[in-house]
């Protein structure tokens, strides 16, 4: 499979794309006031400080939305698909987006966990499952 | 830090919007959008009984799809000593005439003509698809997934607000019923056919919870507003729509966000209001972006006409038709007017306001609300609230 759209990595997000290619689930954490943030960016929303790390935390979420997409958003992919919108349990009020890996579809508020799937070679993209399969 | 800076309260009507123009809307305009933009500040000018002699300063928001006042003025020989070439799509829409009232209140433009001219049926298609994706660092996390129209984002918002509060497919499709409705009684509006709920729920799925019905139009067209100086529009021959309050700015998030069921205009909604010293039981017809059902859905909330989360129920109680409490989307909007990103709201709010809206025209209407893209996606908004002299 070849993405229409792959990610376009750029220098605040590089690392972390390199870290989710070795299935790690990695958000910032600040130096200064241990907030949490995601997606990658210099600054401390909270704080305003730049010193952070990465910390790696478990790769959970709930399910906050979901889509059907049948309109030909993407070139040469005509079959229906679902995207979830996920809310991260460890990072507070972060939403991220996901294919749908199970037969059957999502439910409002149900725990997932992301999957981790190398889509072609050096691209590896996080995906979410039903906590419970 | 004060709700609302005491020099912006001194603004309430000084300026006024004094001439409003369109081209015809279309799926093809045939022609380039400097030419639209053009024949619309031509329109705008020739509705306010002014001459393109008198303008000194131009304003407009773009994509990139667009042509920048600095070809404008010289297509049209204007001699502009001031212009806002600002970034931006629906969001900034009336952050725009918001900056043209505060440059002829600073007394560094006399006459602003405020422009949006598209293409976005026949050149650029705000839809997505078939064309590349924009460049934003958040793209990254969302278009490989195949997330990359502005309809799939707010079918993801406007599923979380199903859920959340038990929103239905039926709230949404009164809505669209409403305002097809409405562009009935606009000769204006490219789509006169009156629709059911049947249709509604019968049009073919976009992005789940979205059907065609749910999503705007791509339009090719331009609309222009004159922006003077209350005192100056006493003099021109239209009646005068003062600018009463224009806010601009909004949320927090990033891509994150703590509720994906509110938008930045519950933050701008009372500094809009503070600056008009009005409130939302003062709006007697509203004119809300409508870029898909769900937008208005969410911004009668958010605005403060119904309590968060009723949004739809009050949208299918009949309060936002003809003859309810609060006229939504009085011209059709753009889900069946036409889609000119937010300028042709405006317009709509001058005509009503001044009671020339024909067979559509609310009675009595006194002080209207015109609003941008609500801060979805990024998390900034824009609004107006006008008001007759």
């Amino acid at each position: 499979m070849t993405l229409a759209y792959p990610p376009q990595p750029d220098r605040d997000s590089a690392p972390w794309w390199a870290r989710a290619g070795r299935r790690e689930f990695a958000v910032q954490e600040c130096d200064s006031c241990g907030t949490l943030r995601f997606p990658p960016r210099a600054f401390c929303a909270a704080c305003r400080r730049e010193a952070w790390h990465w910390r790696r935390i478990a790769p959970e979420g709930t399910v906050e939305s979901w889509i059907v997409n049948h309109q030909p958003f993407v070139p040469g992919r005509r079959d229906p698909y679902l995207v979830v919108m996920a809310r991260l349990t460890a990072v507070p009020g972060c939403l991220v987006h996901g294919n749908w890996r199970a037969a059957r579809p999502p439910k409002h508020l149900e725990p997932v966990v992301a999957v981790f799937t190398e889509v072609e070679a050096e691209v590896t993209l996080v995906d979410w499952t039903p906590a419970d399969v | 830090m004060t709700l609302v800076p005491k020099r912006l309260l001194e603004l309430r009507d000084r300026t006024a919007i004094a001439g409003i123009g369109y081209t015809p809307f279309t799926k093809d305009s045939g022609v380039s959008t400097l030419t639209l933009a053009c024949r619309a500040v031509l329109a705008a000018l020739e509705d306010a009984g002014l001459t393109p002699d008198d303008v000194d300063g131009l304003a407009t928001h773009r994509v990139g799809d667009s042509a920048a006042p600095s070809l404008v003025a010289p297509a049209l020989g204007l001699d502009v000593t001031w212009h806002l070439d600002q970034f931006g799509g629906g969001s900034v829409s009336h952050a725009v005439v918001g900056q043209a009232a505060l440059a002829v209140a600073a007394g560094v433009a006399d006459t602003v003509v405020c422009y949006r001219a598209i293409n976005a049926r026949s050149e650029f298609r705000m839809g997505g698809t078939g064309r590349g994706v924009p460049v934003s660092p958040e793209v990254q996390y969302q278009a490989p997934y195949g997330l990359v129209a502005p309809a799939q984002h707010f079918a993801l918002y406007a599923r979380a607000h199903m859920l959340r509060y038990g929103t239905r497919p039926e709230h949404f499709g009164h809505l669209a019923v409403t305002q097809r409705a409405n562009a009935v009684k606009n000769p204006r509006a490219l789509m006169r056919t009156p629709i059911t709920l049947d249709d509604y729920l019968a049009s073919r799925w976009i992005a789940e919870p979205f059907r065609l019905l749910d999503c705007c139009l791509e339009t090719d067209g331009a609309c222009a507003v004159v922006v003077t100086t209350a005192e100056r529009a006493r003099a021109l021959r239209r009646p005068r729509v003062l600018i009463s309050a224009a806010a601009w700015g909004g949320g927090t998030s990033h891509l994150s966000c703590d509720d994906p069921t509110v938008t930045g205009a519950a933050a701008l909604a009372p500094r809009l209001y503070a600056q008009a010293g009005l409130g939302p039981g003062d709006i007697d017809v509203a004119e809300l972006y409508d870029c898909f059902t769900y937008s208005v859905i969410v911004q009668l909330e958010d605005y403060g006409f119904c309590p968060k989360g009723e949004g739809g129920p009050y949208a299918a109680s009949g309060a936002i038709g003809p003859g309810g409490e609060l006229p939504v989307n009085t011209h059709g909007g753009f889900l069946s007017e036409g889609y000119v990103h937010g300028l042709n709201h405006v317009a709509e709010a001058v005509s009503q306001l001044r009671g020339e809206a024909g067979d559509r025209q609310v009675p009595g209407a006194e002080v209207a609300l015109s609003t941008a893209q609500p801060g979805y996606i990024l998390p900034a908004t824009s609004a107006l609230i006008l008001r007759r002299a």
